[in-house]
């Protein structure tokens, strides 16, 4: 691939740019964030807290105190956003340990999850897409049947049914933990399926549209086999539109991790999610809204870049 | 976030002390279960226990959480042993002497108890662990309001210790059985102080079992301490654990849990909703111990300060008007129980005179709304007086605060009193909203339980001064010189004919004054592997694994 046009100041000019846009987007999360918790109706103190609790008014003040809450808002935002800067995510209300540990301790095993879950969300949307790409039939039929289906159900009920089929019947995988890679295959599946279901479907589309292409009638006049178009001319067009949802669902696997680590009993950022949002723990609500807007900057900018790799005509502008 | 069913927020439903809140588990409180008596115990051995919720804080000086106190009770002993009967039995203290003036309390301590660590327990130990509660910096969301009224503790010799109050303080030795005011090693809590509630080997107490691992969202691990010598008088058995490792599996989603028990990679499942317990049942390799939580039962709690419930006759109309027998089995299959007295019959002092006095009547709450003037009938069938249709408002928190299908029992109710004409509405309210609300004296009606192994738990209910903004819980508002001098009694004295007087006296005048209409009895249902012989249940309904042990 030759590249003419992408020199090293521009290449450095189009990071420069995303970069600013990240640390943009990273503000706006953190004062949405922010925001969002003045928004809960009540004390914070006794939402954390909780209805049923037998903490008197002295204790409530105490902590209320403690954690600057008792200061005007506008003094607690700057304050946020101070220690924001520094790095400094906060002390979780109902753990007592900084954010930033909780998050660290949390996060290998959702990661090691998301990504087994996207590798195969990939490599059988990709199997999925090139069967039946330019195909009709039968084949076609069950391979569209079985992506609907995938997107359609809901990741908590296709775990459950899972782990039915495969852990308490067959007895095949254990119910959940991150003990050894057996345990890892029933969640990444359940996580993988839906993935796999949209993608296929765009990347066959995707596929298919390429086929019809003028390119893919010069392509097989010049002798290729259909193989070969679909492998080294199809594909390359059809990954595009299938990147850019690549990294947008790689995002979102953040969530649907939430709810597959809860089905499975898997440690990772979902228990963390879970009890954060129930107790109503601000500091660590926030840490968690910061890292997935984190993540989806990174993302973003990684597809970015790649597209370059994948379309030169983009590296003209 | 996963709605799951009717299982109990972590913070919510932990609140121990109070507890809306599944306390766990239990076998009939009272000794091993029937089978393991006869048998010799097999020492050795994993255990695995699934349970629903993960503790947010595993420091029991700080946490909230019932789960946290039911966990940690295998780590942590304390000074004095409630019984089944409620009443008080050595542990780590020898023997005690109360203060006539019930301000202070000077306990002897055991010889020859050490932390896992190595640290002996003594006197120390007891000032260390108690001025670490009531600490500034600890934040104890609940140990340190058990302390109550705590001026300091005086170390007298190294196994004497004489602990304080401003002011005459009963309810304290109650509290100082629970887990809460249970020990860390002081040298745990000068090296790792901050870190005690991130669970773990940093959590050195003197239990029978030593914490040695903990992953957030899966699991947490103990071994058995071998040095263990110490156990309460009415244990199975003297000396250390028969399991040599027990380890608790968080599996919030029930059907998971039910599936990881009857596939058999569990031992033991707490709780069993319900809807499953009849697989459970139906399974000849697992059994079924199912134990009536103490405290407060779920009710319905009716502010008598707000119009019309002010009026007592409207009042005995709700009390009378929900057929609550066909309701509760309709919903609960039988598994729990239908409520007569504010507290349940596990609860000391309960009163059984209650029972069967004030059964479904439709007719007597039709005639009570007519006698409140309440005669006329609008287009929607509703009772009107001077226009006004009948309406109460019962408000539902988030649905994550809701357990037990209690919505659905709430809908049972609603139809039973839309058939006497009430009309009850129920707006979901965020949960700010709702607190302020309910706790402000709002919203006609309130429901909640309260877990407590002390008939005290009426005081919180019915006393004028529990004054829910001001972290009471009488969320009936009602000013009764009677109720409140009879729990005020209870509460400062230990002579158990006048405990039992004056806490009768309180139910049956909650109840006639129709204050509450106590809907069912809280049971922890566990389902346990055949193989699980031994396992008991503490007051709290809590499971206690040290005299636990798995046949062949």
């Amino acid at each position: 691939m030759k590249t003419p046009d992408l020199t090293v100041p521009a290449l450095l000019r189009g990071t420069a740019r995303r970069l600013a846009g990240a640390l943009a987007v990273l503000i706006g999360a953190a004062t949405v964030a922010f925001a969002a918790l003045q928004l809960i109706p009540g004390d914070p103190v006794t939402v954390m807290l909780g209805p049923g609790t037998a903490a008197t008014p002295e204790v409530k003040a105490q902590i209320r105190a403690q954690y600057g809450l008792d200061q005007p808002v506008l003094v607690q935002y700057l304050h946020y956003l101070g220690r924001l800067a520094t790095g400094d995510l906060g002390e979780s209300y109902q753990q007592q340990r900084p954010v930033a540990d909780l998050i660290g301790d949390q996060l290998a095993p959702t990661v090691e999850l998301a990504l087994a879950a996207m590798f195969l969300a990939l490599v059988s949307a990709l199997l999925a897409a090139l069967a039946t790409a330019g195909r009709r039939g039968p084949a076609r039929s069950a391979g569209s049947l079985a992506e609907l289906l995938a997107v359609s159900s809901p990741s908590y009920w296709i775990g459950i049914l899972l782990l039915t089929a495969f852990s308490f019947q067959l007895r095949i995988f254990p119910v959940a933990g991150d003990q050894d890679l057996s345990a890892l295959v029933l969640p990444a599946v359940t996580l993988a399926l839906p993935l796999t279901g949209v993608l296929a479907q765009v990347l066959r589309e995707g596929l298919e549209t390429a086929l019809g292409q003028p390119f893919t009638l010069t392509a097989r006049s010049r002798g290729l086999a259909p193989v070969a178009v679909l492998l080294r001319h199809a594909l390359r067009h059809a990954a595009a539109s299938a990147l850019t949802l690549t990294g947008w669902l790689t995002g979102s696997l953040l969530g649907g991790a939430v709810l597959v680590e809860s089905v499975f009993g898997r440690p990772g950022i979902g228990a963390l999610s879970l009890q954060g949002t129930t107790s109503k723990d601000m500091p660590l609500v926030v840490g968690l809204v910061l890292l997935s807007a984190l993540v989806f900057v990174t993302i973003s900018i990684a597809v970015d870049l790649l597209y370059l790799a994948i379309d030169p005509r983009l590296r003209k502008r | 976030m996963a709605r799951t069913g009717p299982r109990p927020l972590p913070l919510l439903a932990a609140v121990t002390a109070g507890t809306l809140l599944v306390a766990g588990c239990g076998s009939d409180g009272t000794g091993p279960a029937a089978d393991s008596a006869s048998a010799e115990p097999v020492q050795g051995g994993s255990l695995t226990y699934a349970t629903d919720v993960e503790p947010i804080s595993f420091d029991i000086h700080v946490s909230q959480q019932d789960v946290t106190g039911a966990i940690q009770r295998n780590v942590f002993d304390s000074l004095v042993h409630q019984d089944a009967k409620g009443g008080f039995q050595p542990w780590l203290a020898s023997s005690w002497e109360i203060g006539p003036d019930l301000k202070s309390y000077t306990f002897r301590l055991r010889d020859g108890v050490k932390f896992t660590d190595g640290t002996p327990f003594d006197a120390e130990a007891v000032k260390v662990n108690f001025d670490r509660i009531v600490a500034k910096e600890t934040k104890s969301q609940y140990a340190a309001g058990l302390l109550g009224p705590y001026t300091g503790t005086e170390v007298i010799d190294p196994h004497t210790v004489k602990v304080s109050f401003s002011e005459p303080f009963a309810p304290f030795l109650q509290a100082a059985s629970t887990a809460y005011l249970g020990f860390y090693s002081p040298k745990a809590i000068k090296e790792n102080g901050a870190k005690l509630g991130a669970g773990g080997p940093a959590d050195v107490g003197t239990g029978p079992f030593v914490f040695t691992g903990y992953t957030k969202g899966q699991s947490a691990q103990f071994s058995r301490n071998p040095d263990y010598n110490w156990a309460p008088a009415d244990a199975a058995h003297q000396g250390p654990a028969h399991l040599d490792k027990l380890t608790i599996r968080f599996l919030t989603e029930d059907s998971v849990r039910v599936g990881a028990l009857t596939s058999g990679q569990v031992q033991v499942a707490d709780p069993i909703p319900p809807a499953n317990v009849r697989t459970v049942q139906s399974d000849p390799k697992l059994k079924l111990l199912s134990t009536d939580a103490p405290g407060a039962n779920y009710a319905l709690v009716l502010n008598t300060a707000k119009a019309p419930l002010d009026d007592p006759q409207v009042r005995r109309a709700v009390q009378r008007g929900i057929d609550l027998d066909t309701d509760i089995k309709s919903v609960y299959f039988d598994v729990y129980k239908r409520a007569w007295s504010p507290i349940s019959p596990t609860t000391p002092d309960y009163d059984r005179s209650l029972e069967n006095s004030w059964p479904y009547d439709k007719a007597a709450a039709e005639k009570a709304l007519d006698a409140a003037g309440w005669t006329e009938k609008d287009a929607a069938g509703y009772r009107t007086k001077n226009g006004q249709r009948l309406t109460l408002e019962w408000p539902l928190p988030p649905a994550e605060y809701v357990r037990e299908q209690r919505e659905t029992l709430g809908q049972a109710i609603q139809a039973d009193l839309k058939k006497i004409g009430i009309e009850v509405t129920r707006p979901r309210l965020d949960i700010g909203t709702y607190i302020k609300n309910v706790y402000g004296g709002q919203e006609h009606i309130a429901d909640y339980s309260w877990a407590r192994f002390d008939p005290d738990v009426l005081r919180l209910y019915f006393n004028s001064a529990s004054q829910p903004a001001k972290g009471g819980q009488n969320a009936t508002f009602y000013q009764d010189q009677q109720l409140d001098e009879w729990t005020n009694t209870g509460k400062s004295t230990f002579d158990k004919a006048v405990r039992k007087d004056v806490y009768s006296k309180t139910q049956q005048r909650a109840v006639d004054l129709s204050l509450i209409v106590p809907l069912y009895v809280r049971t922890a249902v566990v389902g346990h592997s055949t193989r699980v012989h031994g396992l008991t249940a503490d007051p709290n309904t809590w499971l206690n694994f040290h005299d636990a042990w798995l046949g062949r």
